[in-house]
C-alpha cells in the first residue's frame, strides 16, 4: 500500500461523511424552493443527525441481532465504498480497492441488509417495504451491471481509480458514449436514492414508501446512522456521475493546494447535481408501482444500446 | 387506358362503368394476345418498359380474369346496392380503384426497374385493399387494412432486398442498375452472400403478396371480408407476387446459392400447403375455404418454382394460368350463395340444390377441379410437379400427396354437409312442418312447437342476373377445354418463356 | 472544417436515440407519445442525414435531409394528429398483445441478431464500422417496427410502426450505398398510402355500420361528386 493510497484513505471517507448531509438538505432546499418555500437550513441535517444521536434506542421485542447489527454494517459498508470514489484526488490503485465489481456487491451488500432490517421488527410495512425494495432492486440490478460495464469499457479498465485517472483533469468526456452513459448513472442514481419518480423520500404515508419503510422501526442512534449511510451513499453515486461527465478539476498528484482546489470543485459541482436532482425531482410526480418496472427496462434498453454501440461501433 | 380511367369518372349509370371496366379489361387481353403474336420478344419500350413472353403470360391471365371480374362485378354489385350494403355513391370508387388495379397490374408488370415493379405493385396493395374495404362493414375494414399492413411491410422488406441488390450491382459494375434485364446477365458475377440475402429479402415481399405462409394471415380475411369481386382480384395480385418471386429465382440459378435459394422457396411451399391442409379441414366459412385453398395451391407453386428444373417450372406456368381460372369459378359461385344466404357459413347453407343448382354445380365443379382431379387441367399440373419434386426427396412427394389429399377431403367433407341440406315437408296435424335434415340426420319438431316458434320458411329464391352465371360457366368450360386439350401454342409460349428466363 | 471524427461521435449519439426512439414507440401506452416518437425519430433521421453531408457532401444526403423534415416531421405527423383528434379524444390507453418488457427485452435480441446476420452478409462489402452500424440500426428499426406492427391491436400504432419501418429501410439505404431520386418517389408513395389510410381510418375503426355512414357524410369524404 503506497502513501498516496494511505493519504486517500484517510481524506476521502473524512471528506464524504462531512459533505454528505450537506447535499440531503441542499436538495430539500431545492424542491423546497421550487414549491415556493423557504426549506430547511443547509446545515439541518448535521443538526438532525445530532439529535437522533441522542435519542433513545428502542428495540422491538421480537427483533432480533439483525436489527442491531444493520446500521453498523450500513454504515461500514459505505465507508468501504467510500475507499473506491475518487472525490478530492485520484490515488494510485492498490490491491483490490477501487475495483466496480466489488463497488456493486458492496451495495448489494447494503441493499440486503436493509431489507433484512426492515423485515426484522416484525410489523407489516416493514415486510411491505423490503418485498417492494428488493423486486424492483431485482429488475435496476442488470441495468447498473450494464452501465457499470460501459464505462469500464470505455475507459478501459475495471478499476474505478484507474478509470478516473483517464479523465481526471478534462473538461469535457473524453468519449460521446460518456454521455449516454452518464444519462444510464442518472437514472441509476435517482433509483438507488430512492427519489421521485421511483419514491418519494418526504412521503409519510407508510403504504407509499419503498425505502423509508424499511427503516421505520429504527430509532435513535440507529436511525441516525442509516440516514448517514444513505446520505453517503448518494454522493458517491453523485461523485460517480460527476468524476465521468464534469472531471475537470481532478487531481491526479498529492499536492495540498491541488487538492483543496479540487476538493471545492468537488463541492461545486456536486451542489449543481444537486440542483438538478432537486428541480427534476420537483417536475415529476410519482410513478405508479407497477408502472416502475417497465421504466426500468426501458433504462436498461438504453443502457443495452449505449453498450452495443460501444462494443461493436 | 388512361382514357378508361378518365372516363370511368364521368358516368353515373352503372352500366356505364361496368362496360367501362369490362372494356378495360378486355382491352388488356387483347393487347397481350396482340402482342404476343406480332410482336418479336423480348422488346423494350423506352427506358424503363421491357416486354417478354413472361410478363405477357402474366399480363394475359390478369387480363382475363379481370373481364370475367367485370362481368361478374356488375350483377354482384347491384344485388349488394339492393341490399343495402353498399353505399350507391361508392360505386363510382368502386370502379376507379378496379381499373386503377388493373392498369397498376399491367405497368407493374411490365417494367423491367425493380423500383418501379416495386412501387406499382404497392399501388395494387393499396387498390386492392380500397377494394376489399368497400364494403361499409367494419370488418371490412379491419381486413383491408390487415391486408395493406401486411403486404407493405412485408415489401418493406423487399424494398431492403432491392437496396441489397442494387449495391451488389454497384460492386460489380461499377455503376448501380435496378434492371432486370441488366442483372440477369451479370447475376453470375454478384457476391454469392449478399445476392442470398437480397432474395430472402424479396422472397419476404413478394411472398407476402402472394400469399405464402408464413405472411398469407391477410388471406382468409380478405377473401371471406370482401365482396367476391374484390376476392377474384386479391387472388389476381397474388400472381404478380408470385411473378416477381420466379423472376428473382432465375436471377438467382447461375450462382452457386441457388441450392439455398432452392430450399428456401420448397421450405416456404412445404410449410403453406402443410398450414393450409390443417386449416382447411376445421373450416364451416366457405369464402375461408376457399381462401386457404389459394394459400395451398401458392405452396404447391412455389415448390414447382424451387425445384428448379425446366419442366417443373414448365407446369407451374401453366398452374398459374388454370388456377385462376378455377378459383374464379369457385368465388363467383361463392358469391352467388353468398347473395342468396347473407352467409358464408355452412350451417346458413340449405337447399342449395333448390335455390341455387347452377351455383352448386359450379361449385361442385369447382371443387374437383381444384382439387386436381382429371379431366379438369389442375390434375396434369399437380402431377408433373409432384413428379418432379420426387428428384428432390422421396418424402417430399410423399408428404405433399397426403397434405393434397387432405386438402381434397376438407372440400369434400364441406360440400357434402353443405348441400345435403335439404328441407323436407312433412304433413302432420294439419300444419305442413319443414324440417331441416341433413345427410343421415333428421331433426323433427312437434307441431306443438311448430306453432309457436317461426316456421322455417324456404327463403326466396335469389335471382341471378346473367352476368352472374356467365363467367362462371365460361371460366369452367374453358378449364375443362384446357384440361382436355393443351394448345400448341400455349406450350410454345411456355417454352419460351423457360428459354427467356435462362432455364436450359 | 469540423473534425469527421467528432461528428462520426455525434452520429453514434444520435443513432442511440433513434433506437431509443423506436424502443418508445414499442413499449409507450399513450397514443400521442407515440406519435411524437415517430416525430423524433424522424428528426433525427434528418439530422443523421445531414451530418452525413456535412462528412461525405453529396447533395443527395441534403435533398434527403430537407425532404424527410418536409414530410416526416411536419406534414405526416400533423395528418396523424388531425385523425387521432376525429377518433375519439381521450382514447390514451393502449391495447397490447406483448408487454412492453418482453418487446424491449425482445428488441436487444434483434438488435444483436440484425448485426450478425449482416456481419456475416457484408463480408464482401467494405463498409466503414460507423456506415455498417448505421445499416445494423437501419435493419433493426426495420424489425422494431414490425414487431409494433404485429404486436398492437389498434390501428394507428400500426400505421406508425410501419413508418417506423420506412425509416428503417432509409437509414439502411442512407449508409449502405447511394439510393438515386427512387427515395423520394418512396416517401411519395407513402403519402399517397397514408392519405387513403387517412380517410379509411378517421371515419372510424369502431364505429357501427351508421354511426360510420354518418360520419361519411359529415365529413364529406368519399361522395362521389355529391358534396356540393
Amino acid at each position: 500500500m503506497n502513501t498516496s493510497f494511505l493519504l486517500f484513505a484517510l481524506l476521502n471517507p473524512l471528506f464524504a461523511l462531512l459533505a454528505a448531509p450537506l447535499y440531503m438538505a441542499l436538495i430539500r432546499k431545492i424542491k423546497a424552493y421550487a414549491q415556493g418555500r423557504k426549506g430547511p437550513r443547509l446545515f439541518q441535517v448535521y443538526y438532525d443527525l445530532k439529535k437522533l444521536m441522542k435519542k433513545e434506542t428502542v428495540y422491538s421485542p421480537t427483533s432480533s441481532w439483525v436489527m442491531r447489527f444493520t446500521p453498523y454494517l450500513n454504515l461500514s459498508t459505505l465507508l468501504v465504498c467510500s475507499l473506491f470514489v475518487p472525490l478530492v484526488f485520484v490515488p494510485e490503485p492498490a490491491g483490490g480497492l477501487g475495483n466496480i465489481i466489488v463497488f456493486l456487491y458492496l451495495l448489494a451488500l447494503e441493499r440486503f441488509f436493509t431489507a433484512l432490517g426492515g423485515l426484522d421488527a416484525g410489523s407489516a410495512f416493514g415486510g411491505m417495504g423490503s418485498s417492494r425494495s428488493m423486486s424492483l432492486a431485482a429488475v435496476i440490478e442488470p441495468t447498473m451491471v450494464i452501465s457499470f460495464a460501459a464505462l469500464a469499457f470505455v475507459l478501459k479498465s475495471l478499476n474505478l481509480h484507474e478509470m478516473f485517472a483517464l479523465t481526471a483533469g478534462k473538461i469535457l468526456p473524453i468519449s460521446p458514449t460518456l454521455v449516454l452513459v452518464s444519462i444510464s448513472l442518472f437514472i441509476i442514481l435517482i433509483v438507488e436514492t430512492g427519489r421521485l419518480p421511483v419514491d418519494n423520500p418526504a412521503t409519510h404515508l407508510e403504504l407509499t414508501m419503498i425505502n423509508e419503510a424499511m427503516i421505520l422501526e429504527q430509532a435513535g442512534k440507529n436511525l441516525a446512522l442509516l440516514e448517514l449511510a444513505h446520505a453517503l451513499k448518494q454522493l458517491l453515486l453523485m461523485g460517480i456521475l460527476i468524476n465521468t461527465i464534469l472531471p475537470v478539476g481532478l487531481s491526479t498528484e498529492i499536492d495540498a493546494g491541488k487538492i483543496a482546489v479540487s476538493a471545492l470543485l468537488f463541492l461545486m459541482k456536486a451542489g449543481l447535481l444537486a440542483v438538478i436532482i432537486g428541480l427534476f425531482e420537483s417536475s415529476l410526480a410519482k410513478m405508479r408501482l407497477f408502472r416502475l418496472p417497465a421504466f426500468y427496462v426501458m433504462a436498461f434498453f438504453f443502457s443495452a444500446i449505449t453498450i452495443l454501440i460501444e462494443v461493436f461501433a | 387506358m388512361g382514357i378508361f380511367l378518365a372516363f370511368g369518372l364521368i358516368p353515373k349509370s352503372h352500366r356505364l362503368m361496368n362496360a367501362l371496366a369490362a372494356g378495360n379489361g378486355m382491352l388488356h387481353l387483347v393487347m397481350s394476345c396482340v402482342a404476343l403474336s406480332m410482336l418479336d420478344l423480348p422488346e423494350r419500350l423506352g427506358e424503363t418498359l421491357y416486354l417478354d413472353h413472361l410478363n405477357l403470360y402474366v399480363e394475359l391471365i390478369t387480363s382475363l380474369g379481370f373481364t370475367a371480374a367485370a362481368f361478374y362485378a356488375r350483377g354482384y354489385t347491384d344485388s349488394l346496392m339492393e341490399a343495402g350494403e353498399l353505399d350507391p355513391r361508392n360505386l363510382k370508387t368502386f370502379y376507379l380503384a378496379f381499373n386503377l388495379l388493373l392498369v397498376t397490374a399491367t405497368v407493374a408488370l411490365f417494367s423491367d426497374n425493380l423500383a418501379l415493379f416495386w412501387i406499382f405493385a404497392e399501388l395494387t396493395t393499396v387498390c386492392a385493399a380500397m377494394l376489399v374495404a368497400i364494403l361499409s362493414a367494419r370488418e371490412n375494414i379491419d381486413a383491408a387494412l390487415k391486408y395493406v399492413f401486411i403486404v407493405s411491410g412485408a415489401m418493406l422488406f423487399a424494398f431492403l432486398g432491392l437496396i441489397f441488390l442494387f449495391t451488389l450491382s454497384e460492386q460489380a459494375l461499377g455503376k448501380g442498375t435496378l434492371n432486370w434485364t441488366e442483372l440477369a446477365v451479370h447475376a453470375s458475377e454478384f457476391s454469392p452472400a449478399l445476392l442470398l440475402a437480397s432474395f430472402t429479402f424479396m422472397f419476404i415481399g413478394f411472398g407476402a403478396k402472394a400469399g405464402v405462409a408464413p405472411f398469407h394471415t391477410w388471406l382468409p380475411d380478405a377473401y371471406a371480408r370482401a365482396p367476391s369481386v374484390s376476392a377474384i382480384l386479391s387472388g389476381l395480385m397474388q400472381n404478380l407476387g408470385i411473378y416477381g418471386i420466379i423472376r428473382m429465382y432465375s436471377l438467382l440459378r447461375e450462382s452457386n446459392v441457388a441450392p439455398q435459394a432452392s430450399s428456401i422457396l420448397l421450405a416456404a411451399g412445404v410449410f403453406s400447403i402443410a398450414l393450409a391442409s390443417f386449416s382447411m379441414f376445421q373450416q364451416r366459412n366457405l369464402k375461408r375455404l376457399i381462401a386457404f385453398s389459394s394459400v395451398e395451391h401458392m405452396g404447391l407453386l412455389l415448390i414447382g418454382i424451387g425445384i428448379g428444373t425446366p419442366l417443373a417450372l414448365f407446369w407451374a406456368l401453366f398452374y398459374m394460368l388454370v388456377h385462376v381460372l378455377v378459383k374464379e369459378t369457385l368465388l363467383f359461385s361463392a358469391g352467388i350463395l353468398h347473395r342468396q344466404y347473407r352467409s358464408n357459413m355452412r350451417e346458413n347453407m340449405w337447399d342449395v340444390f333448390k335455390l341455387q343448382p347452377r351455383a352448386a354445380w359450379g361449385l361442385i365443379l369447382g371443387s374437383i377441379a381444384i382439387v386436381g382431379m382429371p379431366p379438369f387441367p389442375l390434375f396434369p399440373a399437380k402431377f408433373f410437379i409432384l413428379l418432379e419434386s420426387a428428384a428432390v426427396s422421396p418424402y417430399l412427394t410423399l408428404a405433399l400427396l397426403l397434405m393434397l389429399i387432405l386438402a381434397a377431403a376438407s372440400f369434400a367433407n364441406f360440400l357434402l354437409k353443405a348441400f345435403s341440406k335439404v328441407t323436407v315437408e312433412e304433413e302432420k296435424d294439419r300444419h305442413t312442418i319443414r324440417t331441416h335434415v341433413e345427410a343421415g340426420r333428421a331433426e323433427l319438431k312437434t307441431a306443438a312447437e311448430k306453432a309457436d316458434h317461426d316456421e322455417i320458411r324456404l327463403p326466396n329464391k335469389y335471382v341471378v342476373r346473367s352476368g352472374m352465371r356467365v363467367p362462371a360457366i365460361f371460366m369452367l368450360a374453358l378449364a375443362f377445354a384446357l384440361g382436355v386439350y393443351f394448345p400448341d401454342s400455349l406450350r410454345d409460349l411456355l417454352d419460351a418463356i423457360i428459354l427467356e428466363l435462362g432455364y436450359v | 472544417m469540423i473534425d469527421p471524427t467528432f461528428l462520426e461521435g455525434i452520429i453514434k449519439i444520435l443513432f442511440v436515440f433513434v433506437l431509443i426512439s423506436a424502443g418508445l414507440i414499442i413499449s409507450t401506452r399513450n397514443l400521442s407519445s407515440v406519435l411524437t416518437a415517430y416525430t423524433i425519430q424522424s428528426f433525427l433521421l434528418a439530422a443523421v442525414s445531414s451530418l452525413l453531408y456535412m462528412i461525405d457532401g453529396k447533395n443527395q444526403l441534403l435533398l434527403l435531409a430537407v425532404l424527410t423534415l418536409a414530410s416526416k416531421v411536419i406534414l405526416i405527423p400533423y395528418f396523424i394528429s388531425r385523425i387521432e383528434q376525429k377518433i375519439k379524444i381521450g382514447r390514451d390507453l393502449h391495447f397490447a398483445y406483448l408487454e412492453p418488457t418482453p418487446s424491449l427485452l425482445l428488441s436487444i435480441g434483434l438488435i444483436i441478431l440484425s448485426y450478425t446476420f449482416l456481419s456475416g452478409v457484408f463480408k464482401g462489402l467494405p463498409l466503414s464500422k460507423l456506415f455498417f452500424f448505421g445499416a445494423v440500426i437501419g435493419l433493426s428499426l426495420t424489425l422494431m417496427g414490425m414487431l409494433v406492427v404485429f404486436s398492437r391491436k389498434r390501428v394507428i400504432t400500426k400505421a406508425l410502426g410501419y413508418l417506423s419501418m420506412e425509416n428503417g429501410v432509409l437509414m439502411f439505404g442512407l449508409f449502405v450505398t447511394e439510393l438515386p431520386f427512387i427515395i423520394e418517389v418512396l416517401i411519395i408513395i407513402d403519402l399517397i398510402i397514408l392519405v387513403i389510410l387517412t380517410t379509411i381510418m378517421a371515419v372510424g375503426m369502431d364505429s357501427s355500420i351508421e354511426e360510420y355512414r354518418q360520419k361519411f357524410r359529415k365529413l364529406q369524404i368519399w361522395t362521389g361528386g355529391e358534396s356540393q
